[in-house]
């Protein structure tokens, strides 16, 4: 495998190294259970027949979460390299449900090993927090910020935990199961994303001066405007004469 | 936007959206950069546009009222989110649907990958200004949705599979449309070959360009064709094979550095696989039933239905309430064309799904798109988004 050294992308998440070799077979579902129950006191979900999942127990997830992901993301015989994607459940009206109303389940899947694991994290109502794992897993930044999204579960240490496929403006979170169905918002203007960009831009060391005019504006007179820029843009610097075609040349 | 460099000097960037209803984004994708003359030096993106509550909306439904819903994911592809839906809710069941219905999902399987990455390629290839492809892979793609109007009716959405089978069997004639169609398949992907692969201006343009190593790919949890372009050899169809795909023979594709071409040649060369694969399907293709013969998921026959008590019962049943999947939770996955594609499903045993939760693979593809083309060109950055297939239907849900 050859990679283009030095020309990594940055992200938050620090990353493992990784081998080119086959698949090896890895721990059956039984192995897994008894390994998180003596390595973490973890103790199997019984609402999943099909899958392995074992569950944190809300009060210890504060504590615990981010060290036992670390450890299945990081020891030699589990490698969970891969956070495939975060599944938040609301048991408000969930039948004979006992417990706290949330859960977030962590899906886990190694690429070394032919083995999955779900990890499902108990929330409480009143205390709806849990530790990010941003700095774990890359990915994590963005599927944390859906889960506060939809679910309003809040990831204490997440460096920009805000709405992401709702607009910025709306209330309330709506996979809630108390969230009406029917319920109507009126959403006005776009999200600026200046601090976002201006975050990113400190990331490589620059320092803001002034922030200068910004465009907002609803989503058509976005579309006017970076038709027009990007159009000068190409036209002022004709260096990548393809380039014209492919982003201005419309 | 006035900025200081680390070296102390002033530089004035120039702030762009790029969306969200750019004719590049092929679909409503916002990307806010700032720009020092044609390279992006910061880039934030923004998604959302095309969210309509997918996820809330299946809650409201029974698990067949879900169907539909799914074609609207991944439209490109309807149909592997339809098998992938319907397979989840069988693993629910724990049940296996007939041989002629898991060989016959295998070719539908494989012939959406192929028209997927058919529009994926053209498309991006149109952003790199050329259009001659467009028109070879846009005329085979309609080659096929001939034969997918001719086996339900529908073009885009097909709605084909149903939970424990298929919408109908195959139309007579069935087998020989899709070898034809494979013919010219492979025909233009040659064409297209030819046209790109040794082609000056589309090497310097996407040779070394947003390049993804591994270790980054696979924390940003991707999966599929971009991932492999990485140099990551992992496809679920050989790794956690499932309706017999170990049986098949195919090779998985992997790239070498993760960059822009990598991208786009892996869909070319994977397009020739799975036209591999559909030709395999067809020679073990045997008649037979498509449904499985449980009354809890499959309509019985309309014969019965008029003379026998029970399967009356058992229809208006289905028809009215639909399946009710034991109470739990599960989770499936199934190797669409962008990556894995995932149902969390969560049964309270009940008509209505009580939560779905769909791991759709290009959100964390497009997550990464931000990082990496930070420092690249503009114009590049129009180029690889189409490289990473981005389908706002999936991502937005």
């Amino acid at each position: 495998m050859s990679t283009a050294a030095g020309k990594g992308i940055s992200g938050e998440g620090d990353v493992r190294s990784w081998k080119r070799e086959p698949i090896k077979p890895g721990k059956s579902d039984d192995q897994l259970q008894a390994l998180a129950a003596e390595r973490f006191g973890l103790a199997r979900d019984a609402k999943d027949r099909w899958n392995l999942t074992m569950t944190l127990a809300a009060g210890q997830a504060k504590a615990k979460l981010h060290e036992v992901v670390r450890v299945l993301r990081d020891d030699p015989e589990l490698r969970f390299d891969m956070l495939l994607d975060l599944a938040a459940i609301d048991y408000l009206s969930y039948p004979n449900h006992r417990g706290p109303r949330f859960a977030v389940v962590y899906l886990f899947k190694s690429l070394v090993f032919r083995h999955r694991f779900k990890l499902k994290v108990e929330v409480e109502e009143d205390d709806a927090e849990l530790p990010s794992i941003h700095d774990l897993y890359r990915i994590a930044d963005w599927s944390e910020r859906e889960v506060f999204d939809q679910m309003g579960v809040v990831f204490s240490g997440h460096p920009n935990l805000k709405r992401i496929l709702n607009h910025h403006e709306f209330i309330g979170h709506p996979l809630r199961k108390d969230y009406p169905c029917q319920k109507r918002q009126k959403l006005s203007i776009n999200d600026p994303m200046v601090d976002q960009l201006e975050s990113r831009l400190k990331h490589f060391g620059y320092q803001v001066v002034d922030s200068g005019e910004v465009h907002l504006g609803a989503p058509i007179a976005a579309k006017h405007q970076s038709v027009a820029e990007q159009g000068s843009v190409d036209t002022q610097k004709q260096k990548n004469a393809a380039g014209a075609v492919g982003a201005g040349g419309i | 936007m006035r900025v200081l460099t680390p070296e102390g000097d002033h530089l004035d960037f120039m702030t762009l959206n790029m969306g969200p209803s750019h004719p590049a984004t092929h679909g409503t994708l916002r990307i806010f950069c700032a720009l020092d003359g044609e390279t992006m030096k910061a880039a934030v993106c923004e998604m959302g546009y095309l969210h309509r509550g997918f996820e809330k909306m299946v809650e409201q439904g029974t698990y067949s009222m879900v169907l539909p819903y799914t074609d609207r994911l991944n439209y490109c592809s309807a149909m592997i989110n339809n098998i992938g839906f319907c397979k989840a809710v069988e693993k629910m069941f724990n049940v296996t649907v007939p041989e002629r219905c898991i060989t016959l999902r295998v070719v539908l399987i494989e012939l959406s990958r192929i028209i997927d990455h058919l529009v994926c390629s053209c498309t991006n290839l149109v952003d790199l200004g050329a259009l001659t492809n467009f028109w070879y892979f846009f005329n085979t793609r309609e080659e096929v949705y001939k034969i997918w109007e001719k086996l339900c009716g529908q073009r885009l959405t097909n709605t084909v599979t149903r939970i424990g089978g298929m919408y109908r069997d195959a139309y007579p004639g069935f087998e020989d449309d899709v070898r034809k169609v494979l013919v010219k398949i492979e025909a233009a992907v040659a064409e297209v070959r030819g046209l790109i692969e040794h082609n000056k201006i589309f090497i310097d343009r996407t040779k070394d360009v947003c390049v993804v190593s591994a270790e980054e790919a696979i924390s940003y949890g991707w999966t599929g064709p971009c991932l492999r372009a990485s140099g990551v050899d992992r496809d679920l169809r050989k790794d956690e094979p499932y309706y017999g795909y170990e049986t098949y023979q195919f090779d998985t594709v992997v790239g070498e550095t993760g960059d822009t071409f990598d991208r786009i040649m892996i869909r070319l060369y994977e397009m020739l696989e799975s036209v591999s694969i559909v030709r395999q399907a067809l020679d073990r293709l045997k008649p037979g039933p498509v449904n499985a013969p449980d009354a809890r998921l499959s309509l019985p026959d309309r014969d019965r239905v008029y003379h026998d008590m029970e399967a009356l019962i058992n229809s208006f049943k289905l028809i009215y309430e639909g399946v009710r999947p034991p109470p739990g939770e599960c989770y499936d996955a199934i190797e669409a064309a962008n990556g894995e594609l995932g149902f969390h499903i969560t049964s309270d045993g009940g008509t209505n799904p009580y939560r779905i939760k769909v791991r759709p693979p290009c959100f964390t593809q497009y997550a990464a798109f931000g990082p990496m083309c930070e420092g690249e060109m503009i114009a590049d950055a129009a180029a690889t988004l189409g490289s990473i297939n981005i389908i706002a239907g999936e991502l937005d849900r």
